[in-house]
């Protein structure tokens, strides 16, 4: 308290001296000062750029700087495994000398994560794994942020277009994701095509809604009436008023639909329609790990790939909900 | 028992944001006498509110107060801790009103129910008996039917009956102090006038003292005992209301008066204060004002002022009521206006004759025309009309005003002049040319630049991720394509228009102050080179010493481009200031059309009347000789006699009907005009 | 603008006093309606979308029939017709309450008693565990908002509810689910013998499912009750309560959390049907013969008619839940959205 004391008498007179006035006498004191207009304006926080705060906030947040550290280390490693040296092929069902498979070895320097019932390495395959289901993700989040975000603009901001897809979207609404989910999956044939279609239709109305919601707040701030006003066309308000407003909530989606598209992959896989199994897929390791996790010591078949898996959906979690609350006005210094 | 049933001493108020601290409330003293109507004046940022929120240990979780006392009859309330000791004097010792009504209430819960829930605690009565109380208080507020209104939801209550539920809610705690913090704020005018009477005569039923908090000195001028103005962070000028109206000490007050667009002159500039207050987080040397002062003495950079005193009663933190001092002369302020109070108590100031003679020379060719506008919104059911059957044409040079509240249709007009809206019925025109309806697409690139606008909202009106330069530059790249060069030099040559450094273009809009905002949206309007602005209430957002920034600005404008505006706002006091001629909207119909100064001489219309009389002035005198006038739109008696638009004296017209013409022609004793049905 | 309508639409609802009930019942009207429909889309959805499916899960010895058999059979379950005119048969079927007979789960069992049996034993897991979910969910999400507004640095309750929600939301309930299967049992086994699966007899069996299922629920009951609670204690009016001298507790109570409430009634018939839907894992994990099991069972079987029947039954169940959350909302809050504008949800 004393030290913040005594700094801020010296900023005082620092701020005096720089007027010069400080030292004069004090007859002098009493006569009119200078009038600068320069002065009257406060200096304002100048170079304040809305993403530049929205990161530095972010960056302060150690837990999701941390959980950005590990998911960047994950998705390198991910990729990067096939180029490394002594790598084994994720497909190859491996035999001993005697030429009988190498089935459910236990974790050793040979086969890191061990093998699994028919001697296939489970390292291999679970970094395989992560690939094909972060593929889906990724491919699901983007699908899903492009419909999402075409939808819920329209939606949010033709005015005339609301009442028709706000009826069309509380009908869908009602439909349980889960349910199409299944239908889909169930109707199609398992491959990574209908996996991605199946989860593509259900997660884009979300976005979409979440979208509409933003539009409909900034829609009507003034300075969208002014660009009318001042004759900018409809596709420019929407792109330079209405985009650089929604980057965080698309952001945000995004990063929560991997996720859940991850999710929802072991969930199809469980119920027997996932992906064919000679996909190495999180969710094909998963469920045959399932039908060895009585057995204590085979517990590894199904431990190595959800520790992975659960690495990456808590990674993106985190991570969507902290840009979100970093990249909200409200949390940045006005 | 002391005289004063609150003395702060040496208060210091901190706020911490993102670990920066800011000092709000700098060593504040300030005493309340019993049984008085202490008004708080300040601009945004002065520090009112934390001031009275401290007062019953409301503070934000982020604020705290650093040191000092405030004693409550006898009771430091800087030194309670804890909840269970606030209780104790929440409520019963000090109630609040807050600013927005339509937040204030809880809206799950039946307004009788917020009542009785304050009555338990306070009187300790419930079920029958407290319901019976309650009815009472709702009676008090004057809040018709009380009864029935008891069971209802805070969303079946207008702004205005909502404001009247919570200061019943705030009475029925019977507390010894009031705190009112902007109550009128979010009201319309005629209601905010009703709402002052209303705390007024509350106060004398239940001897209330009071602290109103506002950035309005009208209402000041209407309703304050005391006066004690704030900036930055520090009361500055504590008086009766007559010493701090009439014979200001502290050259802020005296700026502040000043800029007030109700006292100055038609056709000359508002004096204005330049820049804006300071930011607390950086400490402050001397007079926080300085830098602002243009007579500003040298010790007021390096030494805080003490509080002289200027009387008994009046009190100043400046440097000027020191011996030592030089003798600067306070400008002409109010004690040299004439303060006659006139039949509405309004004309305050009498206009130079000759100036609006001069002005009226401008009118002669119509720029724009309005035909029996109608705009309708919904469908089916919920159809209405927010304008119906509005016609008026505006000349070259004009300034023309139109003047209502919520729902008036005032905005609705605005946006069908800039083809925002499509009329329902009626054309509007141009320079003569049709502008309604379908045109072409080479007109309407025309239109668009002849016809712009100002907005209310600086902080709405900017796109906060664009830069300044793309924003003033947004019409000029619709028109074509221009070279970077050109694009560059008109953005600089618009912002030094409205007198904006040029270096700013490189920067966002956050950096920016209301005032500052404000012009980098007419630096937009203007770089289109417009000939007719729609200004919609373009200074109602703004703080006090802002708006005669502004209002030059536009002035000026007008006088080098020959501009034509339409002025919508709510608030005739400054329309009396910057506007030729004055309609006055009533939900969606005219009722009245004249000349400025005829409009405030002769108001014809019941309604033009009501509005006149609630306007507040800035001068105590005549605030508190003033009589309400309350519209009642039933006391016309429309169904048997049906009202037309008349000109009842030449360029005067308003809507009635027969009987009604008689009489205004009686009142001001014209001549029955035989040329108009 | 904005301002006007607003104040006309309030004047109106100052003036119609006594037409809430109105207004009310034409919100019911207008909003069951919109659930038929919906329904009806989706059971023409459903339908056309089984057509698409090979026919062999329609029989039960697919692999062995000649074609002139498949044809015949074809011929007796309607599938030969027009599609419009199966479609029409599959509508007055469905009024009847025929749901069709099972094809490969129970040889030409019909469905509908299938689902007879299978029902109550689910909708007790169900419900027993979204009571379970309510129970934890609701003091957690008011001991994380208490924390979280408290001025003290720790906020322990806070964090430890945030990691709770993280782990539950993030990681994947398959996921989850095994591991409580898998360290449940081996945890309670300890105290009492516990079999992995469920046998509905011994009541201990049916801990470790319930608990299971609740997880999520009260994750969610946890997350945006906190979230709500913060929210509101900024509000104005809390403001106003606390200036009238109401103790927090009763601010806390009639306010705060009273207003928190009403956004998370409206979802919670639809969190039971979440649950509902979480129970398609953890009633084939268990081996609970009930519903979800079901389900899962009949996929894996193909079995086309048995799907059909249980999607059109969990998507009613699923309007259901979202019907009696709105109505319940519209009960609960005076204000009631009477535009439709349910999107802001």
């Amino acid at each position: 308290m004393r030290k913040r004391k005594n700094q801020q008498l010296a900023e005082d007179l620092a701020a005096a001296a720089a007027r010069g006035y400080a030292e004069l006498a004090e007859a002098e004191l009493f006569s009119p000062a200078e009038y600068l207009p320069d002065e009257t304006e406060p200096l304002s926080y100048a170079g304040y750029s809305y993403w530049r705060s929205s990161l530095r906030i972010f960056a302060k947040n150690k837990i999701s700087m941390f959980f950005t550290a590990l998911i960047a280390l994950t998705l390198l490693f991910t990729f990067a495994q096939p180029f490394l040296p002594n790598q084994k092929d994720p497909i190859k069902i491996y035999n001993d000398e005697t030429g009988i498979q190498i089935r459910n070895a236990v974790p050793s320097s040979d086969f890191i994560f061990g093998t699994n019932a028919i001697g296939q390495d489970l390292w291999s395959r679970t970094w395989s794994g992560t690939r094909t289901s972060l593929f889906i993700g990724f491919v699901v989040a983007v699908v899903e942020a492009l419909i999402g975000v075409l939808i819920g603009v329209l939606w949010g901001y033709m005015r005339k277009l609301d009442f028709l897809f706000t009826e069309l979207y509380n009908m869908f609404d009602n439909i349980p994701q889960t349910l199409v989910l299944i239908l889909i999956s169930y109707v199609l044939h398992p491959s990574l095509r209908t996996i991605i279609i199946a989860l593509c239709l259900t997660g884009w109305l979300t976005t979409a809604r979440y979208v509409r919601n933003q539009v409909i707040v900034i829609r009507d701030r003034d300075y969208n009436l002014a660009s009318r006003c001042l004759g900018t066309p409809a596709r420019r308000i929407i792109l330079h008023n209405l985009l650089p407003y929604l980057v965080s909530i698309i952001t945000m989606r995004m990063a929560m639909a991997i996720p859940y598209a991850i999710s929802n992959e072991v969930f199809v896989t469980y119920i027997g329609l996932g992906l064919p199994l000679q996909i190495p897929s999180l969710g094909n390791l998963i469920v045959s790990g399932i039908d060895k996790m009585m057995d204590p010591n085979l517990r590894y078949q199904l431990i190595f790939p959800t520790a992975v898996l659960s690495v990456v959906t808590i990674s993106f979690y985190v991570i969507g909900n902290a840009f979100a609350d970093a990249s909200d006005p409200k949390n940045h210094v006005v | 028992m002391d005289s004063n049933i609150l003395s702060v001493r040496n208060l210091n108020i901190s706020f911490t944001l993102r670990g920066d601290r800011f000092l709000v409330i700098r060593d504040v003293s300030l005493d309340v006498p019993r049984g008085e109507n202490l008004a708080i004046v300040g601009e945004s940022g002065s520090g009112k509110s934390v001031f009275c929120k401290a007062l019953m240990g409301l503070l934000d979780a982020n604020g705290r107060i650093e040191s000092g006392e405030i004693l409550f009859d006898g009771v430091d309330l800087a030194k309670v801790n804890s909840e269970k000791q606030w209780q104790k004097i929440r409520g019963r010792q000090i109630a609040m009103v807050m600013q927005d009504p339509m937040t204030s209430l809880n809206p799950l819960i039946p307004i009788g129910k917020q009542l009785t829930e304050a009555i338990a605690l306070h009187h300790g009565q419930r079920g029958k008996a407290a319901r019976d109380i309650a009815v009472g208080f709702l009676n008090d507020v004057g809040i018709p039917e009380p009864e029935r209104r008891f069971k209802q939801y805070p969303h079946e209550f207008s702004g205005g009956m909502r404001q009247r539920a919570v200061i019943a809610i705030a009475i029925a705690c019977m507390p010894k102090l009031l705190i009112c913090d902007e109550p009128t704020t979010a009201i319309d005018v005629t209601i905010q006038a009703q709402i002052l009477e209303l705390l007024q005569s509350l106060k004398k039923k239940y001897e209330l003292t009071t602290i109103y908090i506002t950035h309005d000195l009208g209402v000041v001028a209407r309703i304050a005992d005391r006066i004690a103005v704030m900036y930055a962070g520090d009361v500055i000028e504590t008086g009766n209301s007559e010493d701090v109206f009439y014979s200001p000490s502290h050259p802020y007050t005296w700026a502040l008066l000043l800029s007030m667009p109700q006292l100055a002159k038609k056709g000359s500039d508002i004096s204005s204060i330049e820049g804006s207050p300071p930011n607390l987080k950086d400490p402050i040397a001397g007079d926080a004002f300085a830098p602002r002062n243009p007579q500003a003495l040298k010790i007021d950079f390096v030494k805080r002022p003490p509080l002289f005193e200027a009387s008994p009663t009046h009190k100043a933190r400046t440097w000027l009521l020191d011996p030592r001092s030089p003798k600067i002369a306070p400008p002409i302020i109010l004690s040299q206006h004439e303060t006659h109070a006139g039949q509405l108590g309004i004309s305050s100031l009498k206009q130079d004759p000759a100036l609006c003679e001069a002005e009226r020379e401008v009118g002669k060719k119509p720029i724009l025309e309005v035909k029996n506008l109608s705009v309708c919104f919904g469908k089916g059911k919920k159809r209405f009309a927010a304008i119906s059957g509005v016609s008026f044409s505006i000349y070259e040079g004009e300034t023309f005003g139109v003047v209502g509240e919520s729902g008036s249709g005032k905005t609705t007009l605005g946006r069908s002049i800039l083809r925002i809206y499509e009329p329902s019925e009626g054309e509007i025109y141009f320079r003569g040319k049709k502008i309604s309806g379908k045109i072409g697409k080479a007109e309407d690139m025309q239109l668009t630049r002849q016809i712009q606008m100002i907005f209310q909202d600086p902080m709405s009106s900017l796109n906060e991720r664009a830069k300044v330069a793309s924003i003033v530059s947004e019409g000029l790249d619709n028109i074509g394509k221009l070279t970077s060069a050109t694009r560059q030099e008109q953005v600089l040559k618009a912002l030094r228009e409205v007198g904006l450094r040029t270096e700013y273009a490189d920067r966002f809009p956050h950096e920016f102050s209301g005032g500052q905002r404000q012009r980098i949206g007419i630096a937009r309007a203007m770089i289109m080179a417009p000939e007719f602005i729609v200004a919609d209430e373009p200074i109602s957002a703004l703080d006090v010493s802002i708006r005669a920034q502004v209002l030059n600005l536009m002035s000026r404008l007008q006088k080098e481009r020959g501009l034509s505006y339409l002025f919508i706002s709510h608030d005739l006091s400054v329309m009396r200031y910057i506007c030729n001629r004055i309609a006055a909207l009533y939900h969606g119909v005219m009722v009245e059309l004249a000349d400025t100064e005829t409009l405030f001489e002769k108001p014809m219309h019941a309604y033009t009347r009501s509005l006149l009389s609630a306007v507040p002035q800035p001068d105590p005198r005549l605030e508190k000789k003033k009589v309400l006038i309350t519209y009642d739109p039933s006391e016309h008696n429309y169904e048997t006699d049906a009202p037309s638009w008349r000109e009842v004296e030449k360029n005067h017209f308003v809507r009635c009907n027969d009987a009604e013409e008689r009489k205004i022609r009686e009142m001001y004793s014209l001549q029955a005009n035989r040329g108009n049905p | 603008m904005q301002t006007s309508m607003h104040n006309v639409k309030e004047e109106r609802a100052a003036a119609s006093m006594g037409a809430r009930a109105e207004k009310m019942a034409r919100y019911l009207v207008k909003r069951v309606l919109r659930s038929s429909i919906t329904l009806l889309l989706i059971i023409t959805a459903v339908f056309l979308l089984l057509r698409l499916m090979p026919v062999e899960g329609y029989f039960n010895n697919y692999e062995k029939m000649s074609p002139t058999q498949i044809r015949v059979g074809m011929a007796n379950l309607g599938l030969d017709r027009p599609l419009p005119m199966q479609l029409k048969n599959f509508f007055a079927q469905i009024l009847k309450g025929d749901l069709g007979v099972s094809n490969k789960y129970r040889v030409n069992y019909p469905i509908i008693k299938i689902i007879k049996s299978k029902m109550p034993l689910s909708m007790q897991i169900g419900l027993m565990s979204v009571g379970l979910a309510l129970l934890l969910g609701a003091p957690l999400g008011i001991l994380m908002a208490k924390s979280a507004r408290s001025k003290s640095k720790l906020k322990l309750w806070d964090k430890f509810g945030t990691v709770v929600v993280v782990l539950v939301e993030a990681v994947p309930a398959s996921v989850y689910y095994l591991f409580i299967q898998i360290y449940g049992t081996e945890l309670l086994s300890r105290i009492m013998p516990l079999p992995t699966l469920f046998v509905e007899e011994k009541p201990e069996t049916w801990i470790l499912p319930i608990f299971s299922l609740s997880l999520g629920t009260m994750a969610w009951c946890a997350m945006w009750l906190r979230r709500y609670m913060v929210d509101e204690s900024t509000k104005d009016y809390v403001m106003l309560a606390r200036a009238k001298g109401v103790p927090p507790g009763a601010i806390s109570r009639r306010h705060i959390a009273r207003n928190a409430i009403v956004p998370l009634v409206q979802g919670i018939p639809t969190t039971v049907i979440l649950t509902l839907m979480g129970s398609l894992y953890v009633e084939s994990r268990y081996s609970i013969p009930g519903m979800g099991g079901l389900l899962v069972d009949v996929i894996k079987r193909q079995d086309n008619t048995v799907v059909q029947a249980l999607v059109l039954v969990y998507s009613c169940a699923s309007i259901l839940g979202l019907l009696i959350g709105d109505i319940l909302m519209a009960l609960l809050d005076p204000r009631i959205r009477l535009s439709g504008k349910g999107g802001a949800r």
